[in-house]
């Protein structure tokens, strides 16, 4: 049986990894090559390199980072932030990447995942998808969450559904959807769990829990609503845990976990 | 001795050629696939859509057949291994066709297999040189073998058994990235160019 897949990311600004909360406040936490490495050293099953550079334009830069972090590992990479076309993903997987992740790019236009899916192919197509829930109407007490579609990392609200926008990423090609709640992330408190479960019962495709991670029970809770593997970042990178405990954690939770070696 | 890469213009390989350099070889990327069929050793990777690496192999498709059935080492990964059969419901072209067989959609609640599963029933000689305690899958399409004595190795997600590794004389063909498996992976390869290295 396939394990819950733990997977570290990497939030990286201009050189260096940041974690900040609810997509501001960013600091510093290191050089991406040496945490992605210390991270599969201690089991991490897949990273993912969030390029969220506020300046456009450096994307010379950060394949150099991508090329540098993958030649430290023997685990899948990631790149996400920054690819617009094939012409990007390729030149990624090019230095190194795996899969590439597309997000506010593929909101804007949709094709893109297919013609990623047809040229590199389902399994290293990924949507990355921010949602906001909606307040629920002050008169309804029972309503069913519902989420939107957010973009320009977490700045920019859609029209869109979020669970209708990954059942259409899924249509269109994408091979896994990497799911963040823009409300949970950096919280500590726990992922969205209605969202987990909502996503991951509509699609049929692997879901990456993703915004909130603060301790062990919350990745457990994740992937038993529903979600394939959890991305971890902020509890990784200041030292709170390490994602062997985490592994240990889940491990005595009765989640299936890769032993870490 | 020569060790060929087949580029077929889609996809990272990084990993694979970095677990490759071993032994103070360098493995050389080849487009050309005639070229490829006259290596000493040959590494069919596996990234891209089988339809487009079908027509890329096809302009030495003979040769290359003719090399494998003449004993030449062969490491073929994930999309690679899909290769060495007949025909795939991925896309149109012509496999290699050396293992007489189909490639399928994989039927299973989550598609792609994706992640690090258990490689079991293993009678593959490498992987009991270099054993993978967990090994990374990430594909759509699985091989379906005529001949199940080729099979020598077999994962299992939600109660399927998915072929995880063939081998006719001295290709091999891994569904896993072994180069994204982690150091035992890298092991796994490494022990591929050791062997091919050792009859040549």
């Amino acid at each position: 049986m396939l394990t819950r897949r733990v997977i570290a990311c990497l939030d990286v600004a201009d050189g260096r990894v940041v974690k900040g909360t609810k997509f501001v406040g960013l600091e510093d936490r290191g050089v991406p090559q040496e945490l992605a490495a210390r991270y599969e050293a201690q089991g991490a099953d897949e990273i993912v390199f969030l390029d969220i550079s506020a300046t456009p334009g450096g994307h010379a830069t950060v394949l150099e980072q991508v090329r540098l972090t993958a030649s430290c590992l023997s685990i899948p990479l990631t790149l996400g932030g920054g690819i617009r076309s094939v012409d990007d993903a390729a030149q990624a997987l090019r230095a190194g990447a795996d899969k590439v992740s597309v997000n506010t790019a593929a909101v804007d236009r949709p094709e893109l995942l297919t013609e990623l899916s047809e040229r590199f192919g389902a399994q290293c197509t990924v949507a990355s998808i921010d949602a906001q829930r909606v307040p629920p109407p002050a008169d309804v007490h029972a309503a069913a969450p519902r989420w939107i579609v957010v973009t320009r990392g977490g700045r920019t609200p859609t029209t869109r559904d979020a669970v209708e926008w990954a059942r259409e990423c899924v249509r269109r090609g994408a091979g896994e959807i990497l799911l963040t709640s823009v409300d949970s992330d950096g919280t500590r408190r726990g992922y969205d769990l209605d969202l987990m479960r909502a996503v991951s019962s509509a699609v049929a495709v692997p879901v990456i829990a993703s915004g909130g991670a603060g301790e062990s029970a919350h990745l457990a809770q994740a992937l038993e609503a529903g979600a394939d593997a959890v991305l971890v970042a902020g509890m990784l990178h200041d030292g709170t845990t390490t994602v062997a405990a985490l592994k240990t954690q889940l491990a005595a939770h009765g989640i299936l976990v890769r032993a870490v070696a | 001795m020569t060790l060929a890469v087949f580029d077929y213009g889609a996809g990272n390989l990084h990993s694979l050629l970095r677990a490759l350099t071993v032994d103070g070889l360098t493995p050389a990327l080849e487009t050309d696939p005639r070229a490829l069929a006259r290596a000493d050793a040959i590494v069919l990777p596996g990234v891209g859509a089988f339809g487009a690496a079908a027509q890329r192999l096809a302009p030495g498709r003979q040769e290359l057949l003719a090399a494998l059935r003449d004993g030449v080492p062969c490491l073929c990964v994930c999309l690679g291994m899909q290769l060495l059969l007949d025909r795939s419901a991925e896309g149109a072209g012509q496999g290699l066709g050396l293992i007489a067989g189909h490639v399928e959609r994989l039927a299973l609640p989550r598609v792609p297999h994706m992640g690090w599963n258990v490689v079991r029933d293993v009678n593959e000689p490498l992987l009991e040189t270099a054993p993978l305690s967990y090994a990374y899958f990430a594909h759509s399409f699985a091989c379906v073998p005529a001949d199940p004595a080729v099979v020598t190795a077999v994962t299992e997600e939600h109660g399927q058994r998915i072929v995880a590794a063939v081998r006719t004389a001295r290709t091999l063909g891994v569904q896993f990235h072994p180069e994204k498996s982690g150091p035992q992976g890298v092991n796994f390869v490494r022990a591929f160019v050791r062997e091919a290295a050792a009859c040549v």
